[in-house]
């Protein structure tokens, strides 16, 4: 890594460390290191805080990737899991599975259930958008048929919730609308892994990724197989998307943005520097909802997309009006 | 050098064989500029793109440097064949630099940094080209001109003997594609490089390439000096 990609990363790397600070320490309950042990304070820390802020860093970095390598594949930067309605098909897959098997209550099969399903679901969702760009390649018309799919699978999910039984309905409501502090410890143990031997594998994708931002025909003629390539990519944010959702809920804005961001303030085009500075990115903006939502409500904790589409869509409104390219 | 024996160009749609020119038999040599004319159909662009590997070869075999094409490793290929394409590229922020640099990413590990070497052979790129000074601009903001010298530099920095240009002048006014053929006669004799271009420029492209593959719209082609064709063209 150059000199300033890597200081890049060391301020990231910084203000992340600092706002998970934050996020432990600070709330309706003040904490610090000399009483996380006491009575329940302990109990706030281990069992509600540090799961919270894993998620966060784990959940917006996972996100900001996966949108990163959707932009970069669509060659679209409005691409990204939540609009092109990857994560409804992660989504309708967990509704399926709360519904059909809502009362597994062994921890270890409900959560690979759910993950699993919910992979599925993002992987299904993304063939199906890749198969429609490769028809046409109007980048307005994989965004609007990615809406109009997350539409309908919306719609299907309603029909799901109706004829559900209220006690399913209700934690399925309250996953749907997203959030990062329902994980245990446990279910880091699952999402922490995952998360990270995938952004490493990613990693190793980096030349390739670089060769793909000119175009699929001098990426080929550089070396690189593009149908191995494509299939990567699209494993990859299956697995991150699914994975984040099923423990998270669809969270908003975060898959886009950050990696609009990301560009828009790091020059590098280097991919290697931009999936470091993504995940971070990412990780930071989600630790800051948080953080956001923990500070300002006492009694309930706000739903986290308020604040990500809060802060999400300005960003994309900006480069509307910035960029004359988009489509 | 490439050597075409008895090879056969189309498409391939749904395991059905289109053809397009049947029994090609030519020999391209290092140190020459190969024109490619004819009329749009007429096997050029595809004859490029099968070269290029963009196109299964229906049948027969192209040699490279005596090599069979369909044995080698794809970043082999990639170290010995650069392709100037007319597609587009753009967006991502690329700057001139990014774009040139990635003529080295056949050489390159999977992470893909340059080093200090791959570095001197991008700049000795953007040097030979005389766009030195555009290194640092958006290659988005550069005339068509401009864009066609920065993808000439990205075939120079991937260090390949053959380079493939596919309707390079499309764009370009007539003064820039006079430029072209300059800047090409000269890599050509000072590099000994390998170029084969396709252009609907009959005038330009006749005077300046060593022969010309001449294709017409009946299936059938001819291979020869520029004068023989014109002679027979009635150009």
């Amino acid at each position: 890594m150059g000199k300033s990609p890597l200081i890049h990363v060391l301020v990231l790397l910084i203000i992340t460390t600092l706002l998970a600070w934050v996020n432990l320490f600070y709330g309706n309950i003040t904490l610090s290191l000399n009483n996380i042990s006491e009575g329940s304070n302990q109990i706030i820390f281990y069992d509600i805080r540090l799961p919270k802020t894993l998620t966060a860093i784990l959940a917006g970095g996972g996100l900001a990737i996966s949108g990163l390598l959707m932009q970069t594949l669509f060659r679209n930067p409005l691409a990204g899991p939540y609009v092109l309605g990857v994560s409804s098909g992660a989504s309708l897959s967990v509704a399926i599975v709360l519904m059909l098997f809502g009362g597994v209550t062994n921890y270890f099969v409900g959560k690979s259930l759910i993950s699993v399903a919910a992979i599925a679901g993002s992987l299904l969702v993304m063939m199906f958008v890749l198969m429609i760009s490769k028809r046409n390649r109007s980048n307005i018309t994989v965004l609007l048929v990615g809406i109009m799919f997350s539409q309908i699978l919306g719609a299907v999910q309603g029909v799901i919730e109706y004829v559900s039984n209220p006690v399913s309905l209700k934690s399925f409501i309250v996953w749907g609308m997203g959030s990062v502090s329902n994980t245990t410890i446990n279910d880091i143990g699952i999402l922490l892994p995952v998360v990270v031997i995938v952004f490493v594998l990613t990693l190793f994708l980096s030349k390739s990724l670089n060769a793909l931002l000119l175009n699929e025909a001098y990426a080929q003629n550089l070396g690189i197989n593009i149908n191995q390539l494509r299939l990567k990519i699209i494993i990859i944010t299956a697995v991150l998307t699914g994975i984040i959702t099923a423990f998270c809920g669809p969270i908003a804005f975060v898959g886009l943005s950050v990696p609009i961001a990301s560009r828009l303030f790091f020059k590098s085009t280097h991919q290697f520097h931009q999936l470091a500075f993504c995940f971070l990115l990412g990780a930071i903006t989600l630790l800051f909802c948080d953080t956001i939502c923990q500070l300002i409500s006492n009694e309930y904790l706000l739903p986290i997309n308020t604040m990500t589409t809060i802060i999400g869509s300005p960003v994309v409104i900006y480069l509307l009006f910035k960029s004359k390219t988009i489509s | 050098m490439i050597q075409l024996v008895d090879l056969n160009i189309g498409y391939r749609v749904k395991g059905n064989d289109k053809s397009i020119l049947k029994g090609i038999n030519a020999t391209f040599h290092s140190g020459e500029l190969i024109g490619l004319a004819g009329n749009n159909g007429s096997g050029k662009s595809t004859l490029l793109k099968t070269l290029s590997g963009f196109l299964p070869i229906l049948s027969g075999k192209i040699l490279l440097n005596g090599a069979d094409i369909s044995q080698l490793s794809s970043s082999g290929l990639a170290q010995l064949m650069s392709v100037v394409l007319t597609d587009k590229i753009a967006g991502f922020n690329l700057t001139v630099f990014d774009v040139v640099a990635s003529g080295r990413i056949p050489y390159l590990n999977a992470i893909g940094n340059l080093s200090d070497e791959d570095v001197r052979i991008v700049n000795e790129s953007l040097n030979s080209i005389g766009i030195q000074e555009l290194s640092d601009m958006l290659f988005d903001e550069l005339s068509d001109g401009q864009k066609q010298k920065v993808l000439i530099a990205k075939s120079l920095a991937q260090q390949t003997p053959v380079i493939l240009m596919d309707e390079p002048t499309a764009f370009l006014d007539y003064e820039s594609r006079v430029n072209l053929f300059k800047l090409l006669k000269q890599l050509v004799q000072e590099q000994n490089k390998l170029i084969l271009i396709s252009s609907h420029e009959i005038d330009i492209l006749f005077r300046n390439a060593n022969k010309v593959f001449y294709t017409y719209p009946n299936g059938n082609y001819k291979f020869d000096f520029p004068a023989s064709i014109r002679e027979e063209l009635k150009l």
